[in-house]
């Protein structure tokens, strides 16, 4: 006789709910969203009106300008956060042969998505973080929010996302930042908490008030875990642009999306490759940049 | 031995003497893995099995997976929703040498792809009845990131329809027009895009097939191209190919799906291929199925059971009264 016969039914069987009642709540639960788009749907587009414009924007900026001045614009901008002439000419190269394979304007494109969700989590995200640092409660309830955006899969909040703003630009960018924001709220949190309570002292003791303590001391000694933040944070946005693809946004993303569909062994690799070329450039530049500031503040701090 | 032999027999004749149908005995049959070729699965396996005595094993699969197999291996013995498009190449032959019978040309009526527009907007504008008349108003269908454009949704990338949807926007001259080609990324953005603007009554225009529950569950209505269909070699060659240079205004292709037997099954069984024959499936009953598979998330077997529960009057004329009686009693 087995275990399962000995014991009574309630303890083998899960006491699970009805199957009409659970279909019954599952459906009312979508009935109630599906008004609420329907009731909300134009308004949420509309306060999003700025941002697809932008995107917009930006992305015939970046298409519009000439290849050259756009490589050279690139360029001097790895040079002022690197100043690295090795990483300048990589660049330079990385650029070139993106170009020369045919992917220059969807690359454009994934820069424009990736460069705009970067300024979005960061502008949603270090005011979070200097939020969040300030009180234990505040972080008590973000921390389990951040945990879910991290872990959830993504196809279960590209549904709303869809249903709410239908498919383009700003739904990617969306799904793009549910994604990619956490790092950067986390990492400023961390990186506030972790300033020498000394120095703080020290800053009472010549009478900072709590704007100046937190702009002058608590930011700058923060600086380098928050350019980690920023750094992880840019790394995970460019790893979505495939999935963010999946809901009309443009660029490599779709490419490798065509590739996966027809087993096109070498165009997917190739538009895989360029992301990895843009990430590799942005993840040397925000390292070498934070490393930087690092070196600068420790300077003053020793 | 002897024994076993005799055993064996008997064993044999009371089985089918059990079996009201001694000659249908056990069948494989293909259950197509989208939700229309589940329905019909189990719709015919219920069917089969109280009103005809079989015994139904369903294979599930795709379509050239099942057919290959049908044609190499003589199993399945049945694929009701078979796709025909795609496999002409390989399923011409096979009709021809006789190795597999499409015993019907039609199971589902209303079928097929092309461009679609909700209900309402066909209301709302009387006048735009072919896709000819709906291209000379892009200001109806704006797109939202650029309202001065029409949005037409194609296909997504990597799709084969992609290749078909951006030749006929080049053929009927859609850029010039005002319209941009949308691509939705996925099916799941497609499905988004078209639930969006239903949801809101926003005009929409776009690509899509039927039956799905989608177009079921907002009761797309498919646009008349006011064209005819150009014919297959220019459709094959052209049309459906990336690299079209100069692709042709057409109507879009018939699809056609038919309900395919084994040879060795076709020779048997003529009171099953009568069944399988006649039974044809309204379109909008289908659809109106596919939306209640969707909706409840109900599986195939559950669905076929409602099915026959619900819509008496349309499959009762597909089999013989004693079978129709024998099929409600096991419901």
């Amino acid at each position: 006789m087995s275990l399962k016969e000995m014991l009574p039914e309630y303890m083998t069987e899960f006491p699970e709910m009805g199957r009409a009642d659970l279909r019954d709540l599952k459906k009312g639960i979508d009935q109630s969203f599906r008004t609420f788009t329907r009731e909300n749907g134009e308004a949420i587009e509309n306060f999003f009106y700025p941002l697809k414009m932008f995107m917009v924007w930006f992305e015939k900026l970046l298409l519009g300008t000439p290849w050259p001045l756009m490589i050279a614009v690139l360029c001097l901008l790895v040079w002022l956060g690197a100043r690295s002439i090795t990483m300048v000419i990589g660049t330079a190269i990385a650029l070139l042969v993106i170009g020369y394979l045919g992917m220059w304007e969807d690359t454009m494109r994934t820069l424009a998505l990736v460069s705009v969700s970067t300024f979005v989590c960061i502008a949603i995200g270090i005011p979070v973080g200097i939020l969040m640092s300030k009180s234990d409660r505040i972080q008590a309830v973000i921390v389990p929010i951040l945990d879910i955006m991290q872990t959830i899969p993504a196809f279960v909040y590209l549904i709303p996302v869809l249903m709410l703003l239908g498919i383009g630009k700003v739904p990617g960018l969306i799904a793009v930042c549910i994604y990619a924001i956490p790092p950067v709220v986390r990492l400023t949190n961390l990186g506030i908490r972790l300033v020498d309570k000394d120095v703080l002292e020290a800053a009472d003791a010549f009478g900072a008030s709590p704007r100046q303590k937190m702009m002058q001391v608590q930011l700058p000694l923060a600086l380098p875990n928050l350019f980690a933040g920023v750094n992880q944070t840019i790394m995970m946005a460019l790893a979505m642009v495939v999935v963010a693809s999946l809901i009309g946004a443009h660029g490599l993303g779709s490419q490798v999306l065509k590739a996966v569909y027809n087993q096109y062994l070498t165009h997917g690799m190739m538009n895989g490759l360029a992301i990895v070329t843009i990430a590799i450039v942005f993840d040397r530049v925000s390292q070498k940049f934070g490393k930087r500031l690092q070196k600068h503040s420790e300077k003053i701090h020793g | 031995m002897k024994k076993l032999l005799l055993a064996s027999a008997m064993m044999a004749a009371s089985l089918t003497a059990g079996s009201a149908f001694a000659e249908c005995g056990s069948i494989k049959m293909a259950e197509f893995n989208w939700a229309s070729g589940e329905l019909m699965a189990n719709v015919d396996k219920i069917i089969l099995e109280e009103g005809y005595g079989c015994e139904i094993e369903l294979v599930v699969g795709g379509t050239s997976a099942i057919f290959t197999s049908m044609n190499e291996k003589g199993e399945p013995q049945i694929a009701g929703e078979q796709w025909v498009n795609a496999l002409r190449d390989v399923l011409d032959p096979a009709l021809e040498e006789g190795r597999i019978h499409a015993v019907n040309k039609g199971p589902i009526t209303g079928l097929g792809e092309g461009w679609w527009i909700p209900p309402y907007t066909a209301e709302a504008h009387p006048d735009l009845k072919t896709a000819l008349d709906i291209i000379e108003h892009p200001e109806l269908f704006p797109d939202s990131e650029d309202p001065s454009k029409g949005a037409f949704v194609g296909c997504p990338a990597g799709w084969g329809c992609q290749a078909v949807n951006a030749n006929l926007f080049k053929a009927f001259d859609m850029e010039a027009k005002g319209w941009k080609l949308i691509d939705p990324g996925s099916a799941a953005g497609l499905d988004g895009s078209i639930a969006k603007a239903n949801e809101r009554g926003e005009n929409w225009f776009g690509y899509y097939w039927s039956p799905t529950a989608i177009i079921g569950k907002y009761n797309l209505q498919a646009v008349p191209f006011g064209v005819e269909f150009v014919g297959n070699e220019h459709w094959t060659n052209c049309i459906a190919k990336d690299d079209c240079t100069d692709p042709q205004k057409s109507a879009w292709i018939k699809s056609e799906v038919y309900t395919l037997v084994t040879d060795d099954f076709y020779k048997g069984n003529a009171d099953i291929n009568a069944y399988l024959a006649a039974r044809v499936f309204p379109g909008e009953v289908m659809g109106a199925m596919l939306v209640y598979m969707a909706d409840e998330q109900a599986a195939g077997e559950d669905a076929a059971i409602e099915f026959l529960t619900k819509y008496q009057d349309v499959w009762t004329k597909w089999v013989s009264p004693e079978a129709a009686e024998k099929i409600k009693s096991s419901l």
